[in-house]
């Protein structure tokens, strides 16, 4: 079943329980990466992104719009064709970032469905449309710190 | 910047300064030294000089020190060349860079004292870095083949020990010799320089002109020890506590190479810049087997990157006899960081540009040998917080293009092994050093410059760094005497 179908089956609530605890994976995903993480600089950047997704969790549950206002900036795609690194605490900095930009892609790619999905039911399709620009925003301010960091073509 | 005015040797009215040509520098043919590792430029004549010289127009407020980020006395050295006292002149650069000869060929002056040299605003500017390389080679070849620096300052009984002897290491050797510490400069390669030896080709600075200005540094009391890597064969602290090292500065370069984490990457015949330029640069592997390092010699060469590393590797394959050696780069020439100059050279000698490209995966063989580079199209949309425009892949402009060789040339990051020996020390989130503004780290004594605190820049830039860290360290060590006492 693909998630267009799964959304069909679904209660409001659950697809709202689904996406919190999609951003609850999230969270002890990079808390477990943290924890093993053997260089503070990494334990640091996992932080970073645990925040990141615990205001999308929080967002989900209180079901609140009006935080968002702002259009998302352009897609720069430059994580969309680089190998995805398996998660570990061994990751590098520029592993860690590559990662996290992909799950974001990812993420906005659901909401982004779930948005098309509830087309014509307004309040929620300006709640999924607003949850797939944040999480664009969040790929665009990864990918923007990738390249001012990774890609400086010295 | 408030300084008293040099004396004036300038003979010229003020009036035909302004009608002299900028003195262009003599260079190799394009088409005879694509293929040979030779110097491109050759450097003015001393005719050239002077003639350069007398297109300073004295500015009451010279801006061109500004612009130096080691405030070389500009308008003094200019005058000296006027009255061709060109030994007085290098000498007078010496007071505040140790290497001059090297600086005037890797600076970026365009974008440093040329470019806010008042000449420059209605003229061509002088051209200080063409004038800064003239006397330092002067100064090389005449007399006693390099100028006293200094008189040997009274011993202060103090030991200092500098990891790296690239640019930052260097200038703060140069500088805490001059106050009489006993400077130990500990290298982890077989030669001295750093990336001035393994990332900048013979082509572009002489490994003898390197040579020469560590051989200064050695005569005026410097201990160079090569084979050395700090937190392997000696950790910092068993440097400070058993070798008695009263301070430390840590100038180890960015040195550890990026990829750019696409699939292909781990072919045979792919290439990070670091090592390709290693082997052709340290190890001389363009002259195998005269020297045992071998170096690919690739028909179609691709270098993903447009700075001047990327423009040093494609230069060196296509000295190597690549029939194809291009510049992949995802961005328009515009925004390229590479040096004008590097970028016109390149071109004179034949490598192709192919802007607003970005590989995606690199093909190979069934013997793992790459062949080809899938790569997309770009397009340039907003401008980023610097004001280059973003690249964004077109839509459908994938295409395939044969390749025999790659280099990897998108940056460099700092190697970790000092924050894994020595954990004392901060690192930021990218594993660079954090270091106070005089270069101070989180350790007491420990203090760090250049590339492993900024992350890649201009040798100048490291040099600086080192200059004021020096100044702190000197302080530091007096005030630990005085402490003692």
């Amino acid at each position: 079943m693909n998630l267009k179908e799964q959304f069909n089956s679904m209660e409001m609530n659950d697809i709202l329980l689904m996406c919190i605890h999609q951003e609850q994976q999230a969270i002890e995903l990079y808390t477990l990466a943290k924890n093993q993480a053997k260089h503070e600089n990494s334990r640091q950047k996992f932080q970073e992104l645990i925040d990141m997704e615990t205001v999308h969790k929080v967002a989900l549950q209180n079901f609140e719009i009006e935080h968002y206002i702002d259009l998302p900036p352009a897609d720069l795609k430059i994580t969309d064709y680089l190998i995805e690194p398996v998660l570990s605490g061994n990751m590098t900095a520029q592993e860690i970032i590559i990662l996290a930009a992909r799950r974001e892609g990812k993420t906005a790619k659901m909401y982004q469905d779930l948005a098309d999905h509830f087309a014509t039911e307004k309040e929620l399709n300006t709640f999924f449309q607003m949850m797939a620009d944040e999480e664009l925003r969040h790929k665009h301010d990864l990918e923007t710190e990738y390249e001012n960091e990774f890609l400086q073509e010295g | 910047m408030n300084r008293e005015r040099p004396i004036s040797f300038n003979t010229v009215p003020m009036k035909e300064r302004l009608t002299i040509q900028r003195q262009s520098m003599p260079e190799q043919d394009p088409n005879i030294r694509n293929c040979n590792f030779l110097e491109v430029n050759l450097g003015l004549t001393p005719a050239q000089a002077v003639l350069e010289a007398q297109r300073c127009i004295e500015c009451k407020k010279p801006t061109c020190m500004d612009g130096c980020p080691v405030n070389i006395k500009i308008p003094d050295f200019i005058q000296l060349i006027c009255n061709q006292d060109f030994l007085g002149a290098a000498q007078k650069i010496k007071e505040d860079n140790s290497l001059p000869a090297i600086c005037g060929r890797v600076c970026p002056q365009e974008s440093q004292c040329e470019e806010v040299c008042v000449m420059g605003r209605r003229f061509e500017p002088v051209a200080i870095g063409r004038l800064e390389r003239f006397v330092a080679d002067y100064a090389m070849n005449h007399g006693n083949g390099a100028i006293d620096l200094f008189q040997k300052p009274e011993p202060s009984g103090q030991k200092v020990a500098i990891v790296g002897s690239g640019p930052a290491g260097l200038a703060v050797a140069s500088d805490l010799a001059k106050e009489g510490h006993d400077v130990t400069v500990f290298e982890a390669l077989h030669e001295f320089g750093g990336v001035l030896v393994y990332g900048i080709p013979e082509f572009r600075l002489p490994k003898s002109i390197l040579r020469k200005e560590v051989a200064t540094l050695e005569a005026v009391g410097v201990t160079f020890v090569k084979n050395f890597i700090v937190g392997r064969t000696m950790t910092i602290q068993e440097l400070m506590n058993e070798e008695d090292f009263d301070a430390v500065f840590l100038g180890l370069g960015a040195g550890l190479p990026r990829f750019m984490n696409i699939p292909g990457e781990n072919l045979n015949g792919v290439y990070s810049a670091n090592e390709f330029l290693t082997r052709s640069n340290l190890m001389r592997g363009y002259d195998f087997p005269e020297w045992d390092t071998p170096l690919y010699r690739a028909k179609h060469a691709i270098i993903v990157g447009g700075g001047n590393t990327a423009m040093d590797a494609v230069r060196t394959a296509k000295r190597l006899g690549a029939e194809e050696a291009s510049i992949v780069y995802r961005r328009s020439e515009e925004e390229m960081p590479a040096r004008n100059e590097e970028i016109h050279h390149a071109k004179e000698e034949g490598v192709k540009f192919m802007n607003l490209v970005n590989p995606i995966e690199f093909i190979g063989d069934d013997q793992g040998s790459v062949v080809a580079a899938r790569c997309l199209r770009m397009e340039l949309g907003e401008p980023d917080e610097s004001g280059r425009r973003r690249p964004v892949p077109m839509q459908d402009s994938e295409f395939i293009m044969d390749v025999d060789m790659v280099v990897i040339a998108v940056g460099n990051g700092s190697n970790p092994l000092i924050s894994q020996t020595t954990p004392e020390i901060e690192t930021n989130k990218w594993g660079n050093i954090v270091a106070d503004e005089d270069g101070r780290t989180s350790m007491d004594g420990v203090f760090a410059g250049g590339d492993i605190v900024s992350g890649g820049a201009t040798v100048i830039l490291a040099m600086g760094a080192g200059r004021k860290a020096a100044i702190a360290m000197n302080q530091y060590l007096k005030a630990k005497v005085g402490s003692f006492a």
